[in-house]
């Protein structure tokens, strides 16, 4: 026997240190991705440090050696499977992958002109790394040739993820190193190149671009009505390039006077329909500030509309106009011409300030967050480590603001107006969340691709700019997670309500992750026009193409259609919380699952698998009822049918 | 249900229960019709005209009513409905609006016209006539009475009675000795009957343990009756599990070694036979070495493969009972005390500096690497902790859900409280502090237990047959004190007390060794069946789940998980590769708008991961058996504050029609068509080719569901009701809040510019 000791520190140590242990790589995403990369369709796995190969060995496939087999030989394969219009550009042996949580790894790498793909076969099984170069944000050589005649490089991606490569250098100075070459497709813009979205060719059953249709979302609406009507005014993006050609104002403004009042909004973005409630008809409404200047400049016109704004809706004799700055940055940019609707000017107006920050705090914040979450997480200090990036806190103000929103069209019956500077990024993230709260349609899948279509595609939220799309200028003041942040706020509302969404946490995570991927033409370009110029439906898949191939993936089991609900999440600390299977998907320590649904599906399975006996046994006894002489009390008929939820 | 148990009414003198020696009060049998009486309740005091708060800033939607105090419960009676529609789960032995005195932390009387504030304790003086009473309870509500209309007099008597009877001066005086002692007079009670019908072993029987070794295959282990009758140490059970290479004899010699002399205990054995064993510390340090060895020997001869002993000392490994004290009085005023629209600015790093979280974290974290152990290195474990009463009823029970499924069932859960809590001796009046004596003894081990436990739910919601809902129940039933459970520290004191008290007031105790307290786990005293039905889990994958139904429907198989094979380790020549990144990578970060490459990637260091961390990593890269061990996540990002227990009773955070509960609702209804269906099938199955079915399949299913939510019928939509929210099955109105939350969801957000507004912000601002 072992002699015991005891002795003050404990057998095992605990080994608490800011190093990972390593653990297998995977995450949420990873699994998803794996299941997409192998249902063929799939344009692109969402690459995780480890990937597809491995989850060909779950236990079911270990049974069937056929299957086994097979895999075993796509395994092997140093390449990655190619989407149509993909092609190799580059391929190198020998080159290390630094993983923060493994350790260095050996493999191979390829560079196609629209992922990164390494592979290390020392390993079983093997460790694969799959990413779309649209994620990447930046490429670095980090320091000269090491003692071992080593350069490495530095990728920081888009997605939360910093990736360190090393390769012995080129003893031929003058082939290029992969690594230029991959920076050369992973800012094909910079390079003079087209975006991968414009070669992928894929076919999906639906044509994704037909999803909206603006005309089809006001008609749901019930515009155009006594009150409100679709004017063509910007048909051809003349009034406001930023702005789509449908448009809804309020009936008594001719287009005339709608061109006065673009001359009074920055950018010429006009206050126009959003959203109006069945029953009040209270209204949501997006522009931009108000040129107001140092001068205190006013416009009758502008007064006029906001007054018309108001009338449109008998219920309440007030209108809120919420700017979603904080109250010094809307005086701040007085300065620049613009400003914010004095009380004075607007007499039945009341003003509210939502205390937003602006794009440049906001990626501050997210830069922090991705030093706390990325690699590895500080054991002792976590949440005041995660309360220092103020993300949630960010977060909180614009579900906050969108609470207000919602809270005054549908308890106070009051139209609203809501704006920020330019109307493209805050007021974007409020109308939406505020749609999202009040209109059960938008939290469907297709309503909430509508709804993505509507409030920030058509009304120009700059997501070229914002996320920089096969640019190399990473240090541009322009980028900024403005989108990922709605999202983030779209995930803590469903984690309030599970049931209330007819999509799933997967389906948020395949926005964001294809916003980056350069794959699909859907949040390409910078505005509808823009978009009609380069004719994305044309040459470009969209995004709903894909996802709406494949529902079930995206599907919340428990989604329950309340009809009428308003949803008023609670905005506090106490319930809000770090989106740990987006932000944390990297490190391998944490497991995949989404137990609640699994077992809910397997729940109806069972149900679906009962519901056929219980038939077959009621078929059985109804024919031999009939053969016998009676035909009394035939269980049939007293059998209903069970209920279906879904 | 509250009528069912008015069968006692209880007309007699206060003298007979209360040694008080301030005035006697007497009570009207007839007055007392409204209220549920629990049997041995006698009404102390009362006052009428009492307002009970229901929004802070106004008086609107407050209840009108009558106070008492009885020798149970603070108790208010009104006819006034509550404002808004609301659900609460109801207890048998309490009103709506009925707190325990037991419940009772802290009571405080308030003189807003003379601007006094008195928290008032036993026989005190209250110099002032109160005009509010402000109760703060254990289960973390804050209950407020306004006495504006209320005879002055009446009103600081109930007061003073409140105040002396949450603080009894002695065991016997909390009211599990009368509710008990009643049936001792006749055939007064029906329903007391310990372990009576309950389908679960109480371990206070040579059988009970016995069926436990055979269930875990620990065949070199017996039971002891060395204690019989408490002789040798009055804190253990009176029936332990040893070695058998040790005997009696060796054993009876040990003992005075033993801190209380307290043996070492069998807890539990792994399939691959190592066993996990609790232990005193050794309180000779000349003996120490001699007796870790014979003890040590002798486990290891227990041990199929003679596998080694590991120690884990947890005294110098885990936070002391003070410490976890700590902890939870500061979450406590975290979430319930601290007004909420303040504490939400720093409210991460108040939950930070509150540690909780943390030391929920180091048990789970500990448990874990004890795991690690027993089913990693095969090698079995001693838990090592000074009196064996405290930090090790956490871990072992943790260790035991973690690599058992057994005690992931109900009754399995019930079983394993029982044996590592009650019989092993948590000093569960000491520890819950329910005489108020010994605030140094106070502290929440149980509680702590249970949020570990709840952790672990979260992590793995199809695992546990019970739901979040029955561990806050659970909880909350320590501050009932009728229960076996939470009364004593000790079987012994259970035994000594019941004497003494029988003794006392004559009752005949016949053969019995002990008054015949109910256990927590008799249910039935507390909830109705339908109520007791919010305990299971829709989801719970278990032996006696849906999954399995008398051999006709296959077990059914889970869908496809996509999950990766263990990953092996690292070949050490793959780490010597590893770049050490932090050398010569610093930069200075002046412009906070160029992002920064370079340090990201200092991060990187040489990884080494020790057996345990390989041994979690392994598991986490598998499909969770949920049938099998089960290592909760130990990131800090996956550890949470558990809502429903924490924040129930504050109204600003209950998310209406929403929280975790909608997907419960949800859940249960399908689970519930689903045993509707095997409940039909049953029945064909029962029923003769020849005849006709002799039940007819079609009647409507008998009403034992085993879900809350039924399923709706064939017409009616599915819908959420109107009840549900985050603090269901509770209900936060009534509870004491700072700001009304009447009205719309305008009063809960903050406004206000934040400090971190920097003047670079607003310089780009302008751009």
């Amino acid at each position: 026997m072992k002699d015991v000791e005891v002795s003050a520190k404990p057998y095992w140590e605990i080994r608490v240190t800011k190093v990972a242990i390593a653990g297998s790589p995977r995450s949420t995403s990873t699994s998803r991705s794996d299941r997409s990369t192998h249902a063929a369709k799939t344009p692109y796995a969402m690459s995780s440090d480890n990937v597809s190969t491995s989850t060909e060995f779950s236990p079911e496939l270990r049974g069937r050696p056929k299957a086994a087999a097979k895999v075993l030989r796509d395994s092997n394969k140093e390449e990655p499977q190619l989407l149509p219009k993909e092609s190799v550009q580059d391929m190198a042996k020998d080159v290390t992958y630094i993983c923060p949580y493994i350790g260095a790894l050996r493999g191979t790498l390829t560079v196609t002109n629209y992922r990164l793909f390494f592979r290390c076969m020392d390993r079983e099984p093997a460790f694969v790394l799959d990413l779309p170069l649209g994620v990447v944000s930046r490429v670095e050589k980090i320091g000269g040739a090491s003692s071992r005649g080593e350069v490495s490089y530095g990728l920081v991606c888009k997605d939360i993820r910093n990736l360190r490569f090393a390769h012995k250098q080129m003893e031929d100075s003058l082939r290029k190193s992969i690594f230029e070459i991959l920076m050369k497709f992973a800012f094909p813009v910079s390079n003079g190149l087209p975006i991968f979205a414009f070669e992928y060719g894929q076919v999906y059953p639906e044509n994704g671009w037909k999803v909206y249709d603006a005309q089809a979302e006001y008609k749901r609406q019930g515009i155009p009505n006594e009150s409100w009507r679709i004017t063509k005014v910007n048909d051809h993006y003349e009034v406001c390039d930023t702005y789509p050609s449908n448009l809804v104002v309020p009936v008594n403004i001719p287009d005339e006077e709608l061109k006065r009042v673009a001359a009074f909004r920055a950018k010429g973005r006009i206050p126009v329909l959003s959203w109006i409630h069945p029953e009040s008809q209270a209204t949501v409404t997006r522009c931009s500030q108000p040129m107001v200047g140092v001068n205190g400049k006013r416009s009758k016109d502008d007064e006029k509309y906001l007054q018309a704004i108001m009338d449109a809706n008998a219920q309440s004799h007030k209108l809120f106009i919420f700017d979603a700055r904080p109250s010094v940055n809307a005086a701040a940019n007085k300065m620049k011409g613009g400003g914010y609707e004095s009380e004075d000017a607007y007499q039945n107006a009341e003003l509210v300030f939502l205390d937003i920050h602006n794009i440049h705090v906001m990626r501050e914040s997210l830069r922090k967050l991705k030093e706390v979450v990325y690699p590895n997480i500080e054991e002792s200090h976590w949440l005041s480590n995660l309360e220092s990036t103020h993300w949630l806190e960010h977060i909180k103000l614009i579900l906050a603001g969108a609470l207000r929103i919602a809270d005054k069209v549908e308890s106070g019956k009051t139209s609203v107006v809501v704006h920020c500077s330019d109307g493209w990024d805050r007021t974007a993230q409020l109308t939406s969340l505020a749609m999202l709260m009040l209109d059960g349609h938008y939290r469907t899948i297709r309503g909430f691709q509508v709804l993505l279509e509507k409030e920030w595609l058509s009304f120009g939220h700059r997501f070229q700019l914002r996320i920089g799309h096969g640019d190399k200028n990473h240090t541009d003041a322009d980028r900024s997670p403005v989108f990922l942040q709605f999202i983030d706020c779209v995930w803590q509302i469903t984690r309030q309500f599970p049931a209330a969404f007819e999509f799933n946490e997967y389906f948020l995570v395949t926005i964001l992750d294809h916003m980056y991927s350069c794959l699909f033409g859907t949040f390409m370009c910078n505005s509808e026009q823009q978009r009609v110029k380069e004719e994305l439906p044309k040459k470009t898949v969209s995004l709903w193409a894909y996802i709406n191939s494949q529902l079930e993936e995206f599907t919340n089991p428990l989604y329950v259609n309340y009809s009428n609900h308003v949803l008023f999440p609670v905005v506090s600390m106490r319930h809000l919380e770090l989106w740990v299977g987006y932000y944390i998907r990297w490190n391998p320590r944490m497991r995949p699952q989404e137990p609640v649904h699994q077992r809910y599906k397997e729940l109806l399975a069972k149900r679906a698998e009962l519901q056929k006996r219980v038939e077959e046994l009621q078929r059985d006894v109804t024919n031999r009822s009939a053969s016998s002489t009676e035909r009394a009390g035939s269980p049939t008929r007293s059998i209903t049918p069970v209920q279906t939820f879904v | 249900m509250a009528r069912e148990r008015e069968r006692d009414p209880g007309v007699e003198t206060v003298s007979s229960v209360c040694d008080s020696s301030w005035a006697l009060f007497f009570i009207l049998k007839n007055k007392y019709l409204l209220e549920p009486c629990a049997s041995g309740e006698i009404v102390v005091n009362e006052v009428s005209f009492v307002r009970k708060c229901i929004g802070a800033d106004s008086s609107h939607g407050d209840l009108w009513g009558k106070l008492i105090c009885t020798n149970f419960k603070v108790s208010f009676i009104t006819h006034d409905a509550l404002p808004k529609q609301r659900f609460q789960v109801a207890n048998r032995l309490l009103g709506e609006h009925d707190v325990p005195l037991a419940c009772v932390e802290q009571v405080v009387t308030v003189n807003d016209a003379k601007g006094k504030q008195k928290v008032l304790c036993s026989n005190q003086k209250l110099k002032f006539n109160p005009t509010e009473l402000i109760l703060y309870c254990k289960d973390f509500r804050i209950i407020r009475f306004r006495f504006d209309e209320a005879g002055p007099q009446s009103a600081k008597k109930v007061c003073l009675a409140i105040a002396h009877y949450s603080q009894p001066a002695d065991p016997q005086l909390l009211f599990g000795f009368e509710y008990v002692g009643k049936q001792y007079y006749g055939s007064l009670v029906n329903g007391v009957d310990p372990g009576g019908g309950l389908q679960m072993p109480l371990f206070d029987r040579p059988s009970e343990w016995d069926r436990e070794i055979k269930r875990t295959g620990a065949s070199e282990w017996r039971v002891c009756s060395i204690n019989e009758g408490y002789v040798v140490s009055p804190s253990l059970p009176e029936y332990v599990v040893v070695p058998v290479s040790l005997a009696d004899q060796d054993l009876k010699q040990y003992l005075c070694f033993f801190t209380a002399h307290r043996i070492p205990l069998w807890c539990w054995n792994h399939p691959n036979g190592s066993a996990l064993v609790r232990m005193a510390s050794i309180s000779d340090p000349l003996q120490q070495r001699k007796l870790d060895q014979r003890i040590c020997s002798a486990i290891t001869k227990s041990h199929p493969q003679r596998s080694d002993v590991l120690k884990s000392d947890l005294d110098k490994n885990l936070p002391n009972i003070q410490d976890i004290q700590a902890a939870f009085v500061k979450v406590r005023h975290i979430c319930v005390i601290e007004p909420f629209e303040e504490s939400e600015e720093k409210w991460l790093s108040s939950m930070e500096s509150s540690r909780w979280l943390e030391y929920v974290r180091a048990f789970l974290k500990h448990s874990a690497e004890v795991v690690y152990l027993l089913e990693g290195k095969h090698v079995s474990v001693i838990l090592q902790e000074e009196e064996d009463r405290d930090l090790s009823c956490v871990v072992s029970s943790l260790v035991q859900l973690m690599l058992d499924p057994h005690f992931r069932s109900l009754t399995g859960f019930q079983s394993l409280v029982q044996k590592e809590w009650v019989m092993a001796g948590h000093r569960f009046l000491h520890r819950c502090n329910h005489l108020k004596k010994n605030d140094k003894e106070e502290s929440p081990l149980f509680q702590l237990f249970l949020d570990c436990v709840w952790q672990i739910i979260n992590q793995y919601p199809a695992a546990f047959e019970f739901t979040e809902t029955y561990l806050t129940v659970l909880s909350d039933s320590m501050w009932i004190p009728v229960f076996s459970t939470f009364l004593f520290n000790c079987p012994q004191q259970r035994t000594e007390n019941s004497m003494d008290f029988a003794k006392s007031k004559c009752i005949p105790m016949g053969e019995e060794k002990a008054l015949r307290f109910p256990p927590v786990w008799d249910w039935s005293q507390q909830f109705t069946p339908k109520d007791q039905a919010l305990f299971n889990n829709p989801m719970y994958v278990g032996k006696g789940a849906t999954c399995v139904q008398n051999g006709t429907v296959k077990s059914f198989r889970r869908t496809k998980k996509n999950y990766s094979s263990t990953l092996r380790g690292m070949p050490s020549s793959l780490r010597n590769i590893l770049m050490d990144g932090h050398d010569s990578l610093t930069l200075t970060r002046r412009n906070s708008l160029v992002p920064r490459l370079k340090p990201d990637f200092s991060q990187i260091r040489e990884v080494v991961e020790s057996p345990t961390e390989r041994f979690f990593r392994d598991w986490v890269s598998r499909p969770a058996d949920l049938q099998g061990m089960l290592i909760p996540q130990l990131l800090p990002s996956h550890l949470a504050l558990w809502r429903l227990y924490f924040l129930r009773w504050v109204p600003e955070a209950s998310i209406p029609k929403g929280g975790p509960v909608t997907a419960y609702h949800k859940l249960s209804q399908l689970a519930d068509e689903v045993e509707k269906l095997q409940s039909q099938l049953r029945q064909y199955k029962g029923a003769t080719p020849a005849s006709t079915p002799t039940s007819n399949p079609s009647a409507p299913p008998s009403d034992h569901s085993r879900m809350y939510f039924k399923a709706g019928s064939t017409h009616e939509p599915s819908s959420i009701p109107e009840y549900l929210s985050s603090s269901f099955p509770f209900s936060p109105v009534g509870n004491m809040c700072r700001r009304s939350i009447l009205g719309t969801p305008l009063s809960k957000f903050l406004n206000g510019a934040k400090t971190w507004l920097s003047t670079e912000t607003l310089a780009n601002e302008a751009l």
